[in-house]
C-alpha cells in the first residue's frame, strides 16, 4: 500500500498538464512563472536533501562531536551567507522581469469588467472609435501583446488566466492594466482569483488564442450585428425573448433588445461555453440555465423563467443557438 | 562626550534596526507621495537612492562602532554570561553588530525595487 502511494501521486500530476494550467505555459509571461517555479522547485528539493543529509550524517552516521569551529562556519554559511545570497538573486530575478510582465501591449486594447459574476469584455483595436462589445470570453491574437485593461463593477475580482500569465486584481472604482503575450494558439480557461460572493468558483471564463489572421476575421464577425432566426421556431424564440423583457438586461444588436445589465447576447452562441465558463454552449444548458439560473450561479441577478412552456422555453433556447 | 548609562541601556544595540524602520518609512512614504503627486518615476529613484545611500552609512557607522565594543577576539568564547559591566558591554555590542547586519540587508532589500522598476505603476 505504502509503495503505492507515489505512483498514486503520480496520477494526480496529470491535472498539471491542462487548460488552466500555470505549469503547461502557452504566453511568454507565463513561460518566465513557469520556468522560475521549476528553479525554485528544484532549489527547494536540493535544499531538503542537503538539511536532511547533514542531519543524517551527524546523528546517525557520525554521531560523534564535531570541531565547533567547523559548525561556526556551516551555520554562518548555510544559515546567514547562502540564504541572503540566494534571496538576493531571486529577489533581483523577480525585480528584473516584473516590468516586462507588464509591458505595454500594441495594437489590440481590451476592456474587461469584473461583474457578479460574470465578465464583460470590449475589444478596442487599434484607432477604433467605438468597442466591439461580448462577454464571459477572453480572444486573443497569438504571437502579439495586447493591453488588458481592467475595472469592476461592485465588488473586487481578480483576472487570471494561468496559461498566460500572471493575475490582476479588478477595484471598483479603479483602472488597473496588465498585458498579455500568447505564443501558442488554442483554448485556455480563466477564473476570477478573489474571492467575490457566493458564485466567486462559478466565475471561470474560455480564453480562446488565435492566429492573428483568425482574430482578425472573428473580431469582424463580431462586430457585426446578429444574426437573423432562420426557422420559423428561432423566430418564435425571437418573439419571446422579446415579449419577456430579456431585452431589459440584454442586448442583441440588430434587435430592440438594448439592456446592458446583464451580458452582451449578440454572438453568444459563437462562444465556447456558457454562464462565464460555467456551462456547455449546448441546447439542454441553455434551456437548463434560462429556467433556473439560481440553481447553476447561486445569487444571479437573472430571475429564473419557470413559468415559461417547453415549447417557449425550447424556442427561445432555439433562437439563441442560432446567434453565431 | 561621557555617557554614564551607556551600557545599561538597549538604544544603541536597536540604532541600526531603528535606521532600517526610518528608511523604510521615508522611502515608502516618498515614492508614494511623488507618484500620486507628481507621477515622477525618477524623483522616486532619486530619493531612494539617497535614503538608502545615508541610511547604509548610517548603519556602517554603528555597526562599526558595536564592533569596536562588541572587542571581537577569534579565540575567545562568545559567551557574555556574567553579571559584570564588561560582559553586558559586550554582550550589547554583538547583538548590535548582528543587528547591524540584518538592517543593512534589510535596507538593501527595501531599496533593490527602485532599481530594475522604471515606473510608478
Amino acid at each position: 500500500m505504502r509503495a503505492a502511494l507515489p505512483f498514486a501521486a503520480l496520477a494526480f500530476l496529470a491535472g498539471c498538464d491542462g487548460r488552466q494550467s500555470v505549469l503547461s505555459p502557452a504566453g511568454r509571461d507565463a513561460e518566465v512563472l513557469a520556468t522560475l517555479f521549476w528553479w525554485m522547485l528544484g532549489g527547494a528539493v536540493v535544499l531538503w536533501l542537503m538539511v536532511n543529509g547533514l542531519m543524517l550524517y551527524a546523528s546517525r552516521l557520525r554521531p560523534r562531536r564535531h570541531p565547533k569551529h567547523l559548525a561556526e562556519w556551516i551555520i554562518f554559511g548555510g544559515g546567514v551567507a547562502f540564504p541572503t545570497i540566494v534571496l538576493a538573486g531571486l529577489l533581483t530575478y523577480a525585480l528584473v522581469q516584473m516590468p516586462q510582465q507588464r509591458a505595454p501591449g500594441q495594437g489590440l486594447t481590451l476592456r474587461v469588467t469584473g461583474e457578479s459574476w460574470w465578465w464583460r469584455v470590449e475589444y478596442w483595436p487599434d484607432g477604433a472609435t467605438e468597442p466591439v462589445v461580448a462577454a464571459n470570453e477572453v480572444r486573443l491574437p497569438a504571437g502579439s501583446r495586447s493591453e488588458i485593461a481592467l475595472a469592476a463593477n461592485g465588488v473586487i475580482h481578480s483576472f487570471w488566466i494561468p496559461a498566460l500569465g500572471g493575475k490582476t486584481d479588478m477595484i471598483p472604482g479603479r483602472d488597473t492594466r496588465m498585458s498579455l503575450e500568447p505564443v501558442a494558439s488554442g483554448e485556455y480557461r480563466g477564473q476570477c482569483a478573489e474571492f467575490c460572493g457566493a458564485s466567486h468558483a462559478q466565475m471561470a471564463m474560455a480564453a480562446v488564442v488565435m492566429e492573428p489572421e483568425n482574430f482578425q476575421a472573428w473580431l469582424q464577425q463580431q462586430a457585426e450585428p446578429a444574426a437573423e432566426p432562420a426557422t420559423d421556431e428561432a423566430r418564435r424564440g425571437r418573439g419571446v425573448f422579446l415579449a419577456e423583457g430579456c431585452g431589459g438586461c440584454h442586448t442583441v444588436r440588430g434587435t430592440p433588445a438594448r439592456g446592458r445589465v446583464g451580458p452582451d447576447l449578440t454572438h453568444l452562441a459563437s462562444r465556447v461555453t456558457l454562464a462565464a465558463g460555467v456551462l456547455p454552449m449546448e441546447r439542454q444548458a441553455l434551456r437548463d440555465w434560462i429556467r433556473d439560473p439560481d440553481a447553476i450561479k447561486p445569487g444571479a441577478r437573472m430571475p429564473g423563467y419557470d413559468h415559461l412552456s417547453d415549447a417557449d422555453l425550447r424556442a427561445l433556447a432555439v433562437y439563441l443557438e442560432g446567434l453565431e | 562626550m561621557h555617557w554614564p548609562h551607556r551600557y545599561s541601556s538597549l538604544w544603541h544595540m536597536i540604532a541600526a534596526p531603528i535606521v532600517w524602520a526610518i528608511h523604510f518609512c521615508t522611502v515608502y512614504g516618498w515614492t508614494a507621495a511623488v507618484c500620486a503627486r507628481a507621477d515622477a518615476p525618477g524623483a522616486a529613484r532619486f530619493g531612494t537612492g539617497l535614503a538608502t545611500l545615508v541610511a547604509l552609512a548610517a548603519i556602517a557607522w554603528l555597526g562599526w562602532h558595536a564592533w569596536l565594543q562588541w572587542d571581537y577576539r577569534p579565540h575567545d568564547p562568545r559567551l557574555h554570561d556574567v553579571p559584570t559591566t564588561e560582559a553586558r558591554r559586550e554582550f550589547l555590542g554583538h547583538a548590535a553588530w548582528l543587528l547591524a547586519g540584518v538592517s543593512a540587508i534589510g535596507v538593501i532589500f527595501v531599496a533593490l525595487p527602485a532599481i530594475f522598476i522604471e515606473s510608478c505603476l
